[in-house]
C-alpha cells in the first residue's frame, strides 16, 4: 500500500460540473494529432450542441497511403447523468489525487453523416478485415538456429579444462567474497568462480561450510555459521 | 465555472467556444462511479483519502528471495526464469494501474469505499471529460480509467460457509442477533488459542501424555518398564506384563487386564505375532476357586512380600507353577525375542521337569529376583496350575477351565521352537509334557486331538530325582571360583529339579554355604556379586 494520499477535495467542495464526453475513436486519434495549444476545433453550443472538427485535422492517413477526410461536424447528443453520481478525479505523476469535479452532463460525440464519413468507414473495415497472419513466399531460405544450452565456451570452460589447485589461503578469500554477495551456492557454480578441482574445493568447503539440502530442492553449499556475517545491509566476516 | 447548458426554447442564442485538448498533461484524468442507491455525496465530504489496494501482489508475486546477501542464491533468477520457460509457465504481470482503489472518506468514523476498474472502457471509445476554463474556452481530456466504487461494510459479517450454516438453519433460528455474537465468540477463542500458542504446545503435550497415562490402567506397566535397567529384570517386567496380558487373554476375563494387554499392544507396537507363543490354560475340572484367587492377584500387582507369600503359597502347588512358568517362560521368550542364558537354561529346566515337579524354582526366583518379576510368575503359577495338582497326566493338560483356545496352534508351534532351542537330552518322558500340552490345545482349536504331532523333541527332563547337580559347598566354591556371581546366579545352578531340593531349603543351604565360604564382594552392574580368588 504505498501511495497513501489525501485526496483534494478543492473540487468537490466548489461543486464544479463537467461534461463526460463519448468520442469516436478517429476522431480521438486526430485531437492527438493537434498541434501548438492543441485546438482541436469549436463548439456550439445552442438550441443542439455540436462539435466543429478543425480543418486541419480532418486528414486521415489510413494505410497504403489511402487518406480520407473525416468528417467535420459533430452533433453532440446529450444524456443526463441519471441517478449515478459520477466523479472526476486526476492521479498526478507525483501520485497526488484530486477530486476535480462531478459530472452534470453526459454526452455523445456524432459524427454528421456525410460522404467523407461512409469512406472513413469503409477504409475502417478494410483495415480491420484484413488478415493479421499471412503467407508469404520467401526467396532465399531461413537459416534456424538450434538452441543450444551448453555452448561450446561453456563446456569448455567446465569439462575441458584442468584446474590447478590455487593456493588454500586464495581459494579461501574467493569464497568469502562470493559468499558475500549470495548465501547459497551450488558447487557447480562455485567451481566455476574459483576455477578449482572440485575435490580440492570440496575439502575446504568442509572446512567453512555447510552443505544443506535446504529442502528447497538444490543441494547448496553455505558458509558456517561462524563465518558468516549477514546483516540487512550484509557484510563480511573475514 | 459554472455555464449553462442550452435551455430549450426559443431563440436561444449560440455560443461557440474554442475545444482545447491539452497535450502533455501530467494529470491522469479517472472517472469514480458511485451506485445512485449509496446517496453519495462528494460535496459533503471533509477529508478523503485514497490508496491502491495492493492486496493482490502477495498472490501473484513468487516468493520473494532476497537478491542479494543473506537468504539469496548464486544464479536463482536465471535458474527460475529457465525453468519457467521449461514449463510455459505464463505468468501475469501484477499491474499497479489495474489494481483496486481503496477510498475512505472523513476518516475512521466515515465511509470506506472500493473503486473496482471497469475494463473495455477505452477500446472501441474515448471518453473525454470537458471542463471550461477561465477564458470560456473548453479543454477536453481524455478519460485514463474508469472506477465503480462500492461501499465496503465497516460490520463484520458472515464467511461464505458460516452463511451457508446459517441458512440451513432459518427455520429453526429466531434469534437473529445471536448469529454474530457466537461468530465473535468463536473468533475470541480462536485468538486465545493463538495467543497461548506459546505455552499452549507445552500444556497440550502434557496433556496428551497425561491422557495417555490416563488410559493406562496400571500405573505399573511405566514403573516396570523404566525401574530396572538389569536386562533380567526388564525382561522379567515385560515378560510378566506380557505374560500377564497373555494371562488375561487366555482365560479371557479380567476386563482390566485386557484393557491393559491392549493397551500394551498400542504402547509396544505388538503386532499379533506377539500372542503367539501364549500359553493356554490348562483344563480342569478343579480349582475354580483359585482361579478367581488368581484372577484378583494380578490386579494387586504390588509390594514385595506378597510375592514371597505368594510364592511360599505356591509352593503347595507343585505342577501349576511349572508349567506356568514354561508358559510364562515361553511367552515371555517368545515376545521378547531375547533370550538371556539364565532364561532359557530356566525354560529349560522347566520344560525337562515332568508333572510332579515342584514349583521351586519360581520360589527362588521370587525371594531373589525382582518382586515384580516375581509376581509375575505367581499369578501365572496360580493360574496356570489349576488342576496340574496331579502328577502324570494323561489326558488334557491340567489347566485352567477358562481355556482360552485361542492360541493353541501358534503355542504349539512356540512350544517347539523353544524346546528346540532348549536341550535335547532329555528323556522320554519329556515328551509327556509336550504331549499333553499339544493334546491340550488340538482338542480345544482344532479337531484331531493328535493331528498335531509334537514338533517338540525331548524337552524337558523327565523327574527330579535324576539330580545332576548337588547343592555343595565344593560347587559353590568351584562357581564363585570361576566368576563373579550373584545370589541369583547361584540359585540359578542349583535348581530345584536338580537338586531334588524344594526351594526353601535350597535358599536356606545356600545361605549357609555362603556364610562358611564368606566370599568377596563386588558391585557389577549395581548387583551384589559373589566371588572367591584362590
Amino acid at each position: 500500500m504505498s501511495e497513501k494520499s489525501d485526496v483534494d477535495l478543492t473540487g468537490a467542495k466548489l461543486n464544479t460540473g463537467v461534461w463526460l464526453v463519448k468520442v469516436p475513436k478517429y476522431l480521438a486519434q486526430q485531437w492527438a494529432k493537434a498541434t501548438g495549444r492543441g485546438e482541436v476545433g469549436k463548439l456550439r453550443i445552442s438550441k443542439y450542441v455540436s462539435f466543429t472538427l478543425n480543418e486541419e485535422l480532418t486528414i486521415i492517413e489510413g494505410i497504403e497511403d489511402k487518406t480520407v477526410s473525416a468528417p467535420r461536424d459533430h452533433p453532440f447528443t446529450m444524456q443526463s447523468v441519471g441517478g449515478q453520481m459520477l466523479a472526476v478525479f486526476t492521479e498526478s505523476s507525483s501520485d497526488k489525487i484530486a477530486l476535480e469535479g462531478v459530472v452534470v452532463q453526459r454526452a455523445e460525440c456524432r459524427p454528421a453523416v456525410s460522404e467523407s464519413y461512409m469512406k472513413l468507414k469503409r477504409l475502417q473495415i478494410e483495415e480491420s478485415s484484413k488478415p493479421s497472419r499471412l503467407s508469404q513466399q520467401l526467396s532465399k531460405p531461413v537459416t534456424n538456429y538450434k538452441p543450444v544450452a551448453n555452448h561450446e565456451y561453456n563446456q569448455h570452460v567446465h569439462k575441458i579444462c584442468k584446474r590447478a589447485r590455487a593456493d588454500k589461503q586464495q581459494v579461501l578469500e574467493m569464497l568469502f567474497s562470493a559468499f558475500e554477495k549470495h548465501q547459497y551456492y551450488n558447487i557447480k557454480d562455485l567451481v566455476d568462480i574459483t576455477k578449482q578441482p572440485v575435490i580440492y574445493l570440496k575439502e575446504i568447503l568442509r572446512d567453512i561450510g555447510i552443505y544443506n539440502v535446504k529442502g528447497t530442492h538444490k543441494n547448496t553449499w553455505e558458509l558456517k555459521p561462524e563465518y558468516r556475517h549477514y546483516q540487512p545491509g550484509e557484510k563480511t566476516d573475514e | 465555472c459554472l455555464f449553462t447548458i442550452f435551455q430549450g426554447g426559443s431563440s436561444a442564442s449560440t455560443t461557440e467556444y474554442t475545444v482545447r485538448v491539452p497535450k502533455n498533461t501530467s494529470k491522469k484524468y479517472n472517472i469514480m462511479a458511485f451506485n445512485s442507491g449509496d446517496k453519495v455525496n462528494c460535496s459533503a465530504w471533509t477529508q478523503a483519502r485514497m490508496e491502491r489496494d495492493l492486496s493482490a501482489r502477495r498472490i501473484y508475486g513468487e516468493e520473494e528471495l532476497p537478491e542479494g546477501g543473506a537468504g539469496s542464491e548464486f544464479g536463482k533468477k536465471q535458474r527460475e526464469e529457465a525453468r519457467r520457460k521449461k514449463y510455459g509457465i505464463v505468468t501475469r504481470e501484477f499491474k499497479v494501474e489495474d489494481q483496486p482503489w481503496i477510498l475512505k472518506v472523513n476518516g475512521k468514523a466515515g465511509k470506506r469505499f472500493k473503486g473496482i476498474k471497469k475494463g473495455g472502457v477505452t477500446e472501441n471509445a474515448s471518453y473525454y471529460i470537458f471542463t471550461q476554463c477561465p477564458d470560456g474556452a473548453f479543454e477536453a481530456f481524455p478519460v485514463h480509467g474508469w472506477y465503480n466504487f462500492t461501499p465496503v461494510a465497516k460490520h463484520r459479517t458472515l464467511t461464505a460457509e458460516e452463511a451457508e450454516e446459517e441458512w440451513g438453519r432459518r427455520n429453526k433460528v429466531v434469534n437473529h442477533f445471536s448469529i454474530m455474537l457466537q461468530r465473535r465468540l468463536r473468533e475470541q477463542e480462536r485468538g486465545e488459542e493463538d495467543d497461548d500458542d506459546a505455552d499452549k504446545p507445552g500444556k497440550k503435550k502434557k496433556k496428551g501424555g497425561g491422557k495417555g497415562g490416563d488410559l493406562r490402567i496400571h500405573d505399573l506397566d511405566e514403573d516396570l518398564e523404566m525401574s530396572s535397567d538389569d536386562s533380567d529384570n526388564s525382561m522379567g517386567d515385560d515378560g510378566e506384563n506380557k505374560a500377564k496380558a497373555k494371562k488375561d487373554k487366555a482365560k479371557g476375563k479380567a476386563k482390566k487386564k485386557k484393557q491393559k494387554s491392549n493397551e500394551k499392544d498400542a504402547l509396544e507396537d505388538s503386532d499379533d505375532g506377539d500372542y503367539e507363543g501364549l500359553e493356554v490354560d490348562y483344563m480342569s475340572d478343579e480349582s475354580s476357586s483359585e482361579e478367581e484367587l488368581t484372577k484378583e492377584k494380578p490386579n494387586k500387582q504390588e509390594e514385595h512380600p506378597k510375592g514371597i507369600d505368594e510364592a511360599s503359597e505356591s509352593e503347595e502347588e507343585s505342577e501349576e507353577e511349572n508349567q506356568n512358568e514354561e508358559e510364562a517362560k515361553e511367552e515371555e521368550e517368545e515376545e521378547e525375542g531375547k533370550k538371556t542364558p539364565v532364561q532359557v537354561e530356566k525354560k529349560k529346566k522347566k520344560d525337562s521337569s515332568g508333572e510332579s515337579e515342584t514349583s521351586d524354582d519360581s520360589d527362588i526366583e521370587g525371594e531373589t529376583a525382582s518382586a515384580l518379576f516375581m509376581k509375575k510368575r505367581t499369578p501365572p503359577k496360580r493360574a496356570a496350575g489349576r488342576g496340574s495338582a496331579g502328577s502324570s497326566r494323561t489326558s488334557s493338560r491340567p489347566g485352567t477351565p477358562s481355556i482360552d483356545s485361542g492360541s493353541t496352534s501358534s503355542t504349539l508351534r512356540a512350544a517347539a521352537s523353544k524346546l528346540e532351542q532348549g536341550r535335547t537330552t532329555r528323556g522320554p518322558s519329556a515328551d509327556s509334557p509336550a504331549a499333553k500340552r499339544l493334546k491340550m490345545e488340538p482338542s480345544s482349536q482344532s479337531p484331531g486331538p493328535s493331528g498335531k504331532s509334537t514338533p517338540q523333541p525331548s524337552s524337558g527332563k523327565s523327574t527330579p530325582s535324576s539330580s545332576d547337580v548337588q547343592l555343595t559347598e565344593e560347587a559353590v566354591r568351584r562357581y564363585l571360583i570361576r566368576k563373579p556371581m550373584t545370589t541369583k546366579d547361584l540359585l540359578k545352578k542349583f535348581q530345584t529339579k536338580r537338586t531334588g531340593l524344594s526351594s526353601e531349603q535350597t535358599v536356606n543351604v545356600l545361605a549357609q554355604i555362603l556364610k562358611r565360604l564368606n566370599p568377596e564382594r563386588k558391585n557389577i552392574n549395581d548387583k551384589m556379586h559373589f566371588y572367591l580368588t584362590e
